[in-house]
């Protein structure tokens, strides 16, 4: 069988099964479909083998290097328990397969990001309007002998913007990323190795198969190894596995699964107690971690909804601007025009409908949204992931460490014959339990002094539940929790002077330990005796009960049992303890006891109860759950750790509801066999890793689809990954917390990936989209609402945008098709996208939420686009047509106050645009030389200009809202009102500072000239008003068919 | 709770049911029911628009005097500055102010004649408006027109500016047209005293002013030069005579007040000899204190190029 064969293919073990077997058996067959169906394009030979190594990254490990006998296994290393390799073997085993450490995931050249964020998706857009404009230029340069410089000045203007916009986003990513670069954790690690019978330090990055090295409690294990000798050795697996207790590790094979066997100890996992002895089977990259990390940075990404939407807003303006482009070409050819004015008129009308301040508008409003995210502990790597977040539909969150505290905690207690429930919130908020009574005292004296763990030292100013402790998870539970109970644990225990004890191991099962007792006038010893419930009651006779000591009859074994079922049953660790008053007679003070050999009693002894612990569940992660649920997003969890467990904490924070039951619960309760029930039936399921190995993916898809609450059990990284895939394939936007490096495939492939800033790994950061700074499911829930709050924002700072668009092409059309002398020209028309609707457009951002944006299900990527057909047809079709004709209304005004009534414009603009024509007559006979009329067209310029700015007034404050009223809004964002104010302000500017007329030919109005747009900015608002309060009155009736958007 | 979504199956199917879709009997993606409504609703939100533009119209129009513009003097954009205007004009291209005259070519100056004519017909039978005949008054200096007056104009003082006499086109010594742009109520400041002239008036319109007219009411004129923009021009264009030989608009014709049958004065400017076959450029400005002259805005000024085949 094969190990498993790494990119290059040269690190073949070939035992047992061949490659050709499994490839055979590969069960997701790669049929060059994304995971939505589509085509991936212009896959080539070369990725085929790429995908072939990802597939079989995705399979299980399937190695036998713990099967096999440890003489075996020396022998395939040519290495020696005692004396390790030699230095030559070293060396060789070296240069064939590089060193000890994990390929870094090839990063982004910076020079690609700054390219994607200078030539992706809207600043296509513009750099294609910029380059036809430069043609138009170009054009007009070769024919005309003074050509006009607008649109070489219209094409500069929109590549700095491009150029602008994509610097401003690297800039932003790259912050990001450099706080990314923060968490990096740069320590060299060493190994203790065995060479030539010669202990050496070396590097971990130097170990080789065979090496055989020493680890101890604190280190990380350098490299896969095969455990040989052990004594009390545990590792922290739970960056792997996601469990959370330390598993104890021993030469014996005791599993057939790689992960869950003894013998096996995994690269990067952490040693926390005992020492051991092993041999290295493996090395970087081909290391179970390694293999974890290279199926994460293996995997594709697909667009982010955003940018999906943005190509869609994309297409649509294209469509929009070519449809335009082409019909007005054909028109300005029937009406006579020369062949390449048509041309010229063409690439303008393109290019006047590219809204050129839009990216930059995007773009900020992401920023802000990601800042204020980042304020409340989501830290957005990638901008488009702020939107990404607020359209998610399922999360698939790891248990530890994310909706648990990661931090082992007692939870209840049993004695005087019933459970307590011990307060397991983070800051002692929850219920307190009656400290006096004698069965607690007995029970905390047991817990107290039957205990090895200690505080680390300098923690006095922090809360107890958070100060660190030496020792194992479960004393230290207790160890907090009796310091919380009783206060000093430590004077507590140098009163009460230990004289003997006998530490847990895995045959006794119990921890014994034996005191001299804190009342100076008693000369007996007191034995303690914790472990396993059922080997502790074995051996007691009697139990402390109220008081009193009783016989420990079968009523009481009884009892004990129901409350050993409950406590294990809420998926807690239970542990119970018993104690005993030596005699003085026979064990008198300086009674030499010999913890190899019990020189005392350990049966008979006197029960006193039981306590359990769990890694209780975040505070704020049941109000979160049910946030989410209410918010219509599917919540599943995803663990490493037992089913038993994982439905327990999934209970406690509502991922499975109270009153829905699975498929387990249903046949326990009608007593029938788990294969008679209709799984229909059960809204909740609890799915075993070892299940979902033989599920097809149909079949998990239909639990994907039938099951609302699921708990995903003991689930491998690659089935993390299988899960992710199904819930994409049923069409969801998935998001993926997680903090270990067994959650980083899922991370990746998930829409959004989610890590934990704080106990998350690095390969995780690495892999997601977001991090959580403080670890909590609680902040999701806020970045959900963000993320929903933008998109529904950005809908409106886009649809008030687009509106201007209108009354901004509108007069080049006028200009063709009626001859009139062009009422508003490029500069204006720059002065309002980038100048004027640019503050108004991003104060939008700051709007609240209409309703309660987590009240309702999350937006369905296939309908409800960020803009629509509705969005176009109300901003181009209505408000804008409105705006144009406040436009043109005051175009007219000025013309005919000055001399030119409408009528004699029509078909005066050859004769106007002139420089030969010295003299031409107005309606009141007046002869104009050709620098006053364009001194009056310029001032027509500025007009339709400033009744832009007039009636985006109105635009602005109706695009607050989509359906409810101004009134039930109000005017709260106060980056809005500036926003009205500021646009106001610009417009002032620019037509009454003295040298626009010469810079950017923008002349002066009279105060009567702002009043015309007037009317119409009355229009506007008093038209949505109604218009919305239609759309209230009847939901889903046709105009919100066809205008809400 | 959960929405599941499904793709569209493909791309296929999209775009087939672009235009028409048998299934759904929709026309681009709408059925002729749903595209009445539709229509319906924008002909009556543009029927409301239409309407909302024409009373605003409406109102504005009542605002407006017919006859008087809104804006005058200094608070109008056409402002106080008023250009000059020649004539003919080249009629085939809006860009060009080439006169390129053939002499010997009946049909070219035939063209111009006609040109010319085409702007002098209404000085030639004054008084021919639409609303029929417009008393004008033979005016002088000493008796300026009253109001609801117009001044007739002299066409036998341009003589031999003439049609009979083809405007001497057939002779390459052509006549040009000179008038000033009207301007409502603008009234001009004359340069009537000898003495003080300014630096940059020819020294031919000095010698004029102080010899040539002796009463010092018929010094109120708009005076008018012509000569070539650069010095080689100035040879190029040989001799300029002056019809009338007042050499200006007498003031008064002025101020412009939009009555019926008001006919700009016009000097005919002869080029007694220009040079053939060169591109000659000539600059006429006119003279006023109130007229202020740039050359690249054209103001108090025009500008064409005179070519003689």
């Amino acid at each position: 069988m094969s190990y498993f064969v790494d990119s290059s293919g040269s690190f073949v073990f070939q035992h047992g099964r061949t490659d050709s077997y499994r490839v055979a058996t590969i069960p997701t067959v790669d049929d060059n479909k994304t995971a939505d169906g589509r085509y991936k394009s212009r896959r080539k030979v070369k990725k085929q083998r790429k995908a072939d190594d990802l597939d079989d990254l995705k399979q299980e490990l399937d190695i036998d290097y713990h099967k096999i006998s440890p003489e075996e296994l020396y022998q395939r290393f040519q290495t020696h328990p005692e004396n390790g390799l030699s230095h030559a073997k070293a060396k060789e085993n070296l240069e064939r397969d590089g060193p000890n450490a994990l390929t870094p995931p090839k990063t982004t050249p910076e020079w690609v990001k700054f390219c994607k964020n200078l030539f992706g998706g809207f600043a296509l857009l513009l750099w294609i309007g910029s380059i036809l404009c430069f043609t138009a230029y170009s054009i007009l340069a070769t024919t005309v002998e003074e050509p006009n410089d607008d649109n070489l000045y219209l094409g500069i203007v929109l590549a700095a913007v491009v150029i602008v916009t994509g610097i401003f986003s690297y800039y932003q990513e790259s912050k990001s990323s450099k706080i990314m670069e923060s968490f990096k954790n740069m320590v060299p690690q060493f190994a203790t190795v065995l060479r030539e019978g010669e202990k050496l330090t070396l590097r971990a990055e130097d170990l080789v198969l065979g090496d055989v090295v020493e680890v101890k409690f604190g280190d990380r294990i350098p490299a896969d190894i095969r455990i040989i000798e052990s004594r009390g050795f545990k590792v922290d697996n739970s960056s792997l596995t996601g469990e959370s207790e330390p598993q104890s590790r021993s030469p014996e094979f005791t599993h057939e699964n790689p992960l869950e066997t003894k013998n096996l100890a995994f690269f990067s996992t952490n040693a926390v107690e005992g020492t051991a002895k092993g041999v290295v089977i493996s090395c970087g990259d081909n290391t179970v971690m390694g293999r974890i990390a290279g199926l994460a940075s293996g995997l594709d990404t697909g667009e982010t909804p955003i940018a999906k939407e943005i190509h869609h807003f994309i297409q649509l303006i294209t469509g929009v601007a070519v449809f335009l482009g082409v019909t007005f070409f054909i028109i300005a050819f029937i009406l006579g025009y020369h062949w390449l004015d048509a041309v010229i008129f063409l690439i303008g009308i393109i290019v006047a409908n590219v809204p050129e301040g839009l990216l930059a508008t995007v773009t900020v409003c992401l920023t802000l949204t990601a800042k204020r995210m980042a304020s409340k502990n989501c830290l957005v790597k990638n901008l488009e992931a702020v939107e990404t977040l607020g359209s998610t539909s399922t999360i698939c969150s790891d248990k530890t460490g994310t909706l648990t505290q990661n931090r082992m905690t007692v939870a209840h207690m049993w004695f005087d014959n019933q459970i307590i429930e011990a307060d397991t919130t983070e800051d002692q908020s929850g219920v307190q339990y009656d400290r006096t009574s004698p069965g607690f005292k007995a029970l905390s004296r047991i817990a107290t002094l039957c205990n090895r763990a200690e505080f680390k030292s300098g923690q006095e100013n922090v809360p107890i539940l958070k100060r660190e402790v030496n020792g194992d998870a479960s004393e230290a539970a207790l160890l907090k929790c009796m310091e919380l109970a009783l206060g000093d644990v430590m004077s507590i225990r140098r009163k009460n002077k230990k004289v003997c004890e006998i530490p847990f191991n895995s045959t006794n099962k119990y921890q014994v330990s034996v005191h001299e007792t804190e009342d100076n006038s008693d000369p007996r010893h007191l034995m303690v005796m914790k472990g396993a419930p059922e080997r502790i009651l074995e051996r007691c006779s009697t139990i402390f009960i109220c008081g009193k000591e009783k016989v420990l009859d079968e009523e009481m074994k009884e009892a004990f049992n129901n409350a050993y079922l409950e406590l294990g049953g809420l998926g807690e660790r239970v542990l119970g303890f018993c104690d005993y008053l030596l005699p003085s007679d026979k064990f008198p003070l300086g009674f030499k006891f010999n913890s190899d050999d019990a020189n005392f009693p350990i049966d008979g002894l006197r029960f006193v109860g039981l306590m359990s612990m769990i890694d209780p569940p975040r505070a704020a992660v049941p109000d979160a759950v049910a946030k989410c649920r209410s918010a219509g997003i599917k919540v599943i969890m995803v663990t490493g750790d037992h089913p038993i467990t994982a439905k327990a904490i999934a209970k406690s924070v509502g991922i499975i509801s109270e009153g829905n039951e699975t498929v387990e619960d249903i046949a326990q309760r009608l007593n029938i066999p788990v294969s008679e029930v209709n799984p229909r039936e059960a809204k909740a399921a609890v799915i075993h890793g070892s299940d979902l190995r033989d599920l097809s993916s149909d079949q998990l898809d239909e639990i994907l689809r039938y099951h609302t609450e699921i708990v995903f059990a003991r689930t491998s990284p690659q089935q993390k990954l299988i899960i992710v895939e199904g819930c994409q394939r049923m069409g969801a936007i998935v998001a993926v917390t997680g903090d270990g490096v067994n959650d980083s495939p899922a991370l990746k492939k998930a829409d959004i990936g989610v890590a934990m800033g704080i106990a998350g790994s690095d390969v995780s950061k690495q892999a997601a989209d977001m991090i959580l700074l403080d670890d909590n499911f609680a902040s999701i829930v806020t970045g959900v609402e963000e993320g929903r709050l933008i998109f529904d924002n950005l809908k409106k700072s886009i649809a008030y945008t687009l509106t201007s668009n209108i009354p901004e092409i509108s007069p080049f059309l006028a200009f063709i098709l009626c001859d009139i002398p062009l009422p508003l020209g490029t500069v204006t028309i720059l002065c309002i996208d980038l100048g004027t609707d640019m503050v108004p457009a991003i104060s939008l951002a700051y709007e609240e939420a209409e309703s309660d944006i987590m009240k309702r299900p999350p937006r369905n990527p296939v309908n409800d686009k960020l803009v629509n057909s509705r969005l176009i047809s109300m901003a181009y079709g209505q408000i804008g047509m409105i705006q144009a004709a406040a436009g043109f209304f005051v175009y007219f005004v000025i013309m005919a106050e000055n001399g030119f009534l409408p009528m004699k414009l029509f078909g005066i603009r050859k004769h106007w645009d002139s420089k030969a024509i010295n003299d031409l007559t107005d309606s009141y006979g007046q002869e104009w030389t050709y620098r006053d009329r364009k001194t009056l067209e310029y001032t027509c310029h500025t007009a339709f200009f400033v009744s832009i700015v007039v009636v985006q007034w109105a635009d602005l404050i109706i695009c607050k809202t989509r359906r409810n009223s101004l009134i039930h809004q109000g005017m709260r964002n106060w980056a809005l009102n500036f926003g009205l104010i500021f646009e106001t302000a610009l417009a002032a500017f620019l037509s009454y500072t003295p040298g626009m007329d010469k810079g950017l030919r923008m002349f002066p109005l009279k105060f009567v000239w702002w009043l015309p747009a007037i009317p119409f900015m009355l229009a506007i608002f008093i038209y949505d008003e109604t218009r919305r309060f239609y759309l209230r009155r009847n939901p889903g009736g046709w105009l919100e068919q066809e205008t809400y958007y | 709770m959960t929405a599941h979504y499904r793709y569209p199956s493909s791309k296929h199917d999209f775009y087939r049911g672009q235009w028409y879709n048998p299934e759904k009997g929709t026309y681009l993606g709408r059925t002729p029911d749903s595209w009445a409504k539709i229509g319906l609703f924008y002909l009556i939100f543009y029927g409301m628009l239409a309407a909302l533009v024409a009373i605003c119209m409406w109102v504005f129009f009542q605002t407006l005097d017919p006859r008087i513009p809104k804006w005058r003097d200094e608070e109008s954009i056409i402002g106080t500055n008023p250009g000059l205007g020649f004539r003919p004009m080249p009629d085939n291209n809006e860009e060009s102010t080439l006169i390129w005259l053939q002499g010997s070519n009946q049909t070219n100056y035939e063209k111009w004649k006609m040109n010319l004519m085409g702007f002098l017909s209404k000085y030639y039978t004054p008084g021919m408006i639409e609303k029929g005949n417009v008393p004008t008054k033979r005016c002088s200096y000493d008796e300026p027109p009253v109001r609801g007056q117009v001044c007739d104009v002299e066409v036998r003082s341009w003589e031999p500016c003439s049609p009979d006499r083809h405007f001497e086109y057939h002779r390459n010594a052509p006549c040009i047209f000179l008038k000033l742009n009207r301007i409502y109520g603008w009234v001009p400041e004359y340069y009537n005293d000898p003495n003080d002239l300014p630096e940059d008036m020819p020294q031919q319109l000095k010698d004029h002013i102080k010899y040539n007219i002796t009463r010092p009411l018929e010094r109120n004129n708009v005076w008018i030069t012509c000569v070539g923009e650069n010095p080689a021009d100035v040879e190029y264009l040989g001799t300029v005579k002056y019809y009338p030989s007042i050499q200006g608009f007498p003031g008064y014709y002025y101020p412009y007040l939009n009555s019926e049958g008001y006919l700009s004065p016009l000097i005919a400017v002869q080029f007694k000899r220009p040079r053939s076959g060169i591109v000659i450029n000539v600059e006429c400005r006119a003279w006023a204190k109130n007229i202020k002259y740039s050359r690249y805005d054209r103001s108090g000024s025009v500008h064409f190029e005179l070519l003689i085949d």
